[in-house]
C-alpha cells in the first residue's frame, strides 16, 4: 500500500509541474498582452506597467519565479485585479466552486443511484424504460441549457429562489441542480448496467431464492458490489463537476473560481489564469489520487496485481 | 411496515424542506432601500489613478469629486472647483476650490491635488490611463522617468488655489479633467497605509459616497459620505454595484427584480421590452464612432479608388435600421453626431453602386478577376450581423469577401501590428472632435492602425492644436478631416446606442451621451 501511494504521489507532482509548465508557456504564446487594448499606451506607460509586474525580464526568469514563489504558496499580483493578490482572489473564489460542485455531486449520486438502482431491479418494465429514456434526456441537458431555463422559471416567473449572485445560501440550489442533472443521469446509467449484472451473480440468485425481500437485498448484496464502477466514475466526474461550474458561474453570476479563470484568460492576466490552473490542477489530481487509492483499498483485483508486480 | 414509515418521514422532510425554499430566498428586506446596479464586470481596481475601464469610471465618479464633474444629464459642470480662469494663451488654468472634506472630514485642499496629479505621471505608480493628462506641463516626460514629479506643471498657489500649466493650450481640459484620472486622492490615508488605503476598513475619499464593502464578483457597496459638501441633497442612502459578467445574466436579474438598474442586455430582447417594459428600457445614442480601416500599407488598399469604391458601396441607413434595428445612428464623419456644435465636412450616407463599380474597373477589378478582401471583426454581440451585411454589400459589386473573427485583443494586436487589410475598428469616449479625428494623424503611433499619412491633413491637425480658440480650432479640424475623408482611409459606419433597463421606483436618471449617471442626483421611490 505504502509504494503504491508514493508512486501515485510522485506521479502526480511530475504532473503538476508539467501542467504548470505548459500553461505559463502557452499563456505567453497567446496574442496580445495584459495591457493591450483597443489603445496602444504610449510606451512609457507600457515600459512602467511591465517594470511594475516583473514583465519586463527574459521568460526563464520570469518562469523560474513563478515557481520558485508556488513553492511558497504565493501565486503573485493579479495583473488585472490590482488591489488583489491572486492567493486573496482564489480564497475569495474557490469556497463558492467549491460548494456549488461538492452540492452538485451529492444531487447527482443521491438522484443517481436510486433511479439506476429502481430501472435494474425493475428490469425492461415500464418503470425501467421511462427511467432510462429520462436518464438519456438528462444527459443531453447540459447546465448552459438548463441553467437559463431555470433562472426564468424558479427566478423570474416563480420569484421563488434568486436569478443570480451570492446573496443567500439559497443562491446554490439553481446552479447545482443545473450542474447535476447530466451527472445524475451518467450516475444512474452506470448504476443500472452495474445492478443488472450484479443481480445475475450466484449469491445473489441463492439470497433472492432464499425469499429475502428487495430493498434488503439492494442494501446488504447487490450495492456494495454494484458501486465500484460508481466509485471510479466519481473522480472524473468531480473533476468535471468543477470544470462545468465555470459555464454556471458565468450564467448565475456566481463569485466563483471559474468567473476568474474565463476573465482572466480573456483579459490575458496571467498570474489569474495560472491562479486558476494551479488550484484546478491540483484539485483534479488529488481527487483522482484519492480514488486510485480507495479502489486500491476495496478492489482486491488491483491489490493482488499490485502485489504480483512487486514480486 | 417500518420501511414505509421511514420513507413517510422522508417524503415529509423533502416537502417541508422544498416548500420553505421561497421563504428563504429572495432578497433581505434592507436592500430595498438601497440602489442596486448591475455593472458589466468586476472592477479590476478602485484606485482612481490605476483605473482602465468603464466598469470602474461609473463607481468611482460616486466616490469622488474632480475639479470638474457632470450632471445628472451629462453636461459638465464644476466639481471640486467652485470656477476656474483660463489665460489668454490658454496655457494658465487657474482653479478656485469649493469647501469640501474628505470622508473623514479632512479638509480637501489645494495641496491635495497637487500631490494627485504628481503621483498619477510617477512611473512608480505605474498608471495606465496617465497620458490621459500628459497635456499637463512636463507630465510625459516625468512618467518616462527623465524628470522628477516636483516638476509637473501643477501648483498651490493656496490651500484653495490650483494653478495648471500645459505645454500647448487645450480648449477641451475641462472634459479631460472629470475622468478618475484626474481625482484627488488623500495624501494623509495614503501616506499612512500604503497600498492597503483601497481597502474598505482604510477607505477615505471626496464623493458623494464613500465605499464600506468590496466583495470580489459580488458587490462594491457605497454609503452617502456625511462630509461631501452638497450631502444634503444626496437622497439615496447607499448603493450597492453589483458584477453581472454575462449580458443574459444581469437582464434576468433585472426581470427578477434583484437589480434596479442593468445596461447591455442582449440586444434580441429589445423588441419585446418595446411591448412589456417601454417605460423601463432607455436607448439613447453613445459618444462612440465604429468604423472600417484600411490598411493603406497593403495593396491594392494604398489605391483610394479601391478604398472609395468599397465607400461608396456601403448602405448605413440599412446597417443601423435593418440590420442593428437598435436606433444607431448611421454617421459618414469620424465625429459622433451628438458632439455640439461640429459640422463634418461629409455628411452623405447614401450609396453609389455605379460609381463604385466604375472605380473598381478603373482599379483593374473585373468580374474574372474581381477583387478579394479579408474583412476583420472581434466578437461581440452585434459584430458578425454587421459584417456580414457589409460583406453583402460588398458583393453587389462584385467584390468577394471572407469574414475574419478573433476576440477582442486579438484583433487590436493584429491592427497594432498592421496585420490586416480591412477590420473592424471603434472609438469611444469625449465630446470633442478633436479626440475622433486625431485617430487619422500620423504621430498618434499605433492608433492609427491603417497607417494612414497626409502632410495636408497633418499640417491643418497641428495647426488646430496650436489655436487658443475653439471655433477657430474646431474649423481647421473640419477641414483636417475633409481632406482625410476624401481619401478613404477609413469608412465611417455609425455610432452606437447604450442600452439601459431602469426600474420605475428610480428617480432622476437621464439619458445622457455619455451615458454617466450619477446616484447624487438621484431618488428611490
Amino acid at each position: 500500500m505504502a509504494r503504491f501511494v508514493f508512486k501515485r504521489i510522485a506521479f502526480m507532482l511530475i504532473t503538476f509541474w508539467v501542467v504548470i509548465s505548459v500553461a505559463f508557456f502557452l499563456l505567453r504564446l497567446a496574442p496580445g498582452g495584459p495591457f493591450d487594448g483597443d489603445r496602444r499606451m504610449p510606451p512609457e506607460v507600457e515600459e512602467n506597467l511591465l517594470k511594475a509586474y516583473n514583465l519586463d525580464d527574459p521568460l526563464p526568469i520570469q518562469y523560474g519565479r513563478y515557481v520558485w514563489n508556488l513553492v511558497r504558496f504565493d501565486l503573485g499580483p493579479s495583473l488585472k485585479h490590482h488591489d488583489f493578490t491572486v492567493n486573496e482572489l482564489i480564497a475569495a473564489g474557490l469556497p463558492v466552486s467549491l460548494s456549488v460542485g461538492a452540492l452538485a455531486l451529492v444531487i447527482a449520486l443521491v438522484l443517481g443511484i436510486p433511479i439506476g438502482c429502481a430501472a435494474a431491479f425493475r428490469h425492461n418494465s415500464w418503470l425501467d424504460n421511462c427511467l432510462s429514456s429520462t436518464t438519456t434526456f438528462g444527459l443531453a441537458l447540459p447546465p448552459i441549457v438548463t441553467g437559463p431555463l431555470f433562472v426564468l422559471l424558479f427566478a423570474v416567473t416563480l420569484r421563488w429562489l434568486p436569478a443570480g449572485g451570492m446573496d443567500a445560501a439559497t443562491s446554490l440550489i439553481l446552479p447545482s441542480i443545473a450542474l447535476a442533472i447530466p451527472h445524475a443521469a451518467a450516475t444512474a446509467k452506470l448504476m443500472r448496467g452495474s445492478c443488472i449484472d450484479t443481480l445475475r451473480q450466484n449469491h445473489v440468485l441463492t439470497a433472492r431464492s432464499k425469499g429475502l425481500n428487495s430493498l434488503r437485498l439492494a442494501i446488504h448484496h447487490v450495492l456494495p458490489s454494484a458501486m465500484i464502477p460508481v466509485l471510479s466514475f466519481l473522480g472524473p466526474a468531480a473533476a468535471t463537476v468543477i470544470a462545468g461550474s465555470l459555464v454556471i458561474e458565468e450564467v448565475f453570476s456566481l463569485p466563483g473560481l471559474g468567473r476568474y479563470f474565463v476573465q482572466g484568460a480573456l483579459n490575458r492576466d496571467y498570474t489569474l489564469v495560472m491562479g486558476g490552473v494551479v488550484v484546478y490542477a491540483a484539485l483534479i489530481l488529488m481527487l483522482n489520487f484519492v480514488v486510485d487509492t480507495l479502489y486500491f483499498r476495496f478492489d482486491p483485483r488491483i491489490r493482488s496485481q499490485s502485489q504480483a508486480q512487486a514480486t | 411496515m417500518i420501511h414505509s414509515n421511514r420513507f413517510q418521514t422522508i417524503c415529509q422532510w423533502f416537502t417541508a424542506a422544498l416548500f420553505s425554499l421561497p421563504l428563504v430566498g429572495g432578497l433581505a428586506a434592507e436592500e430595498k432601500s438601497s440602489l442596486r446596479i448591475g455593472s458589466p464586470g468586476d472592477p479590476q481596481t478602485l484606485d482612481p489613478h490605476r483605473y482602465t475601464l468603464n466598469v470602474e469610471e461609473h463607481i468611482l465618479k460616486d466616490m469622488f469629486l474632480g475639479l470638474t464633474t457632470m450632471d445628472a444629464k451629462g453636461a459638465i459642470v464644476p466639481g471640486s472647483a467652485e470656477s476656474w480662469d483660463v489665460s489668454s494663451d490658454g496655457l494658465v488654468w487657474t482653479f478656485l476650490l469649493r469647501d469640501n472634506a474628505w470622508s473623514d472630514g479632512t479638509p480637501v485642499t489645494a495641496e491635495d491635488f497637487v500631490y494627485s496629479f504628481r503621483r498619477l505621471v510617477d512611473p512608480e505608480t505605474a498608471a495606465p490611463l496617465a497620458f490621459f493628462l500628459y497635456g499637463i506641463e512636463n507630465a510625459r516626460e516625468i512618467n518616462g522617468g527623465e524628470l522628477e514629479s516636483s516638476e509637473l506643471g501643477v501648483f498651490a498657489q493656496d490651500s484653495k488655489t490650483l494653478e495648471i500649466r500645459l505645454e500647448r493650450p487645450f480648449p477641451y481640459f475641462t472634459e479631460r479633467l472629470f475622468y478618475p484620472t484626474g481625482y484627488p486622492v488623500p495624501k494623509h490615508v495614503i501616506e499612512k497605509h500604503g497600498s492597503d488605503w483601497i481597502k474598505p476598513e482604510n477607505w477615505v475619499s471626496n464623493g458623494p459616497y464613500s465605499l464600506t464593502d468590496w466583495k470580489p464578483q459580488q458587490a462594491v457597496e457605497l454609503q452617502r459620505n456625511p462630509h461631501f459638501y452638497e450631502h444634503g441633497n444626496v437622497k439615496i442612502e447607499s448603493v450597492k454595484y453589483v458584477p453581472v459578467a454575462d449580458a443574459l445574466a444581469g437582464y434576468h436579474r433585472y426581470l427578477a427584480e434583484e437589480l434596479d438598474i442593468v445596461g447591455d442586455f442582449p440586444a434580441g430582447e429589445i423588441e419585446s421590452l418595446r411591448e412589456s417594459h417601454p417605460d423601463q428600457l432607455q436607448l439613447s445614442p453613445l459618444l462612440s464612432t465604429m468604423y472600417l480601416v484600411f490598411n493603406v500599407t497593403r495593396a491594392p488598399f494604398d489605391d483610394v479608388r479601391v478604398r472609395r469604391a468599397l465607400g461608396l458601396a456601403i448602405d448605413r441607413d440599412k446597417l443601423t435600421r435593418k440590420v442593428l434595428r437598435s436606433e444607431e445612428i448611421a454617421n459618414a464623419s469620424m465625429v459622433p453626431p451628438m458632439v455640439p456644435g461640429y459640422k463634418p465636412s461629409i455628411t452623405t450616407n447614401s450609396p453609389d453602386l455605379a460609381l463604385a463599380r466604375s472605380l473598381l474597373a478603373q482599379a483593374g477589378f473585373t468580374e474574372e478577376e474581381p477583387l478579394k478582401v479579408t474583412l476583420r471583426y472581434f466578437t461581440g454581440a452585434e459584430s458578425k450581423q454587421v459584417h456580414v451585411a457589409i460583406a453583402a454589400m460588398w458583393q453587389e459589386i462584385g467584390v468577394q469577401t471572407s469574414l475574419h473573427n478573433t476576440e477582442l485583443k486579438v484583433h487590436f494586436s493584429d491592427l497594432h501590428s498592421g496585420d490586416f487589410e480591412v477590420a473592424q475598428a471603434g472609438w469611444f469616449g469625449e465630446n470633442n472632435p478633436e479626440h475622433y479625428i486625431e485617430l487619422l494623424w500620423s504621430q498618434i503611433g499605433s492608433n492609427n492602425y491603417g497607417r494612414y499619412q497626409s502632410a495636408e491633413f497633418d499640417g491643418l491637425l497641428e495647426q488646430a492644436k496650436n489655436t487658443v480658440g475653439q471655433k477657430e480650432r474646431e474649423k481647421l479640424l473640419q477641414q483636417a478631416e475633409s481632406v482625410a475623408l476624401n481619401e478613404f482611409p477609413v469608412i465611417p459606419l455609425y455610432s452606437v446606442t447604450v442600452r439601459n433597463l431602469v426600474n420605475p421606483r428610480v428617480g432622476g436618471w437621464y439619458t445622457n451621451p455619455r451615458n454617466s449617471h450619477g446616484v447624487r442626483y438621484m431618488t428611490l421611490k
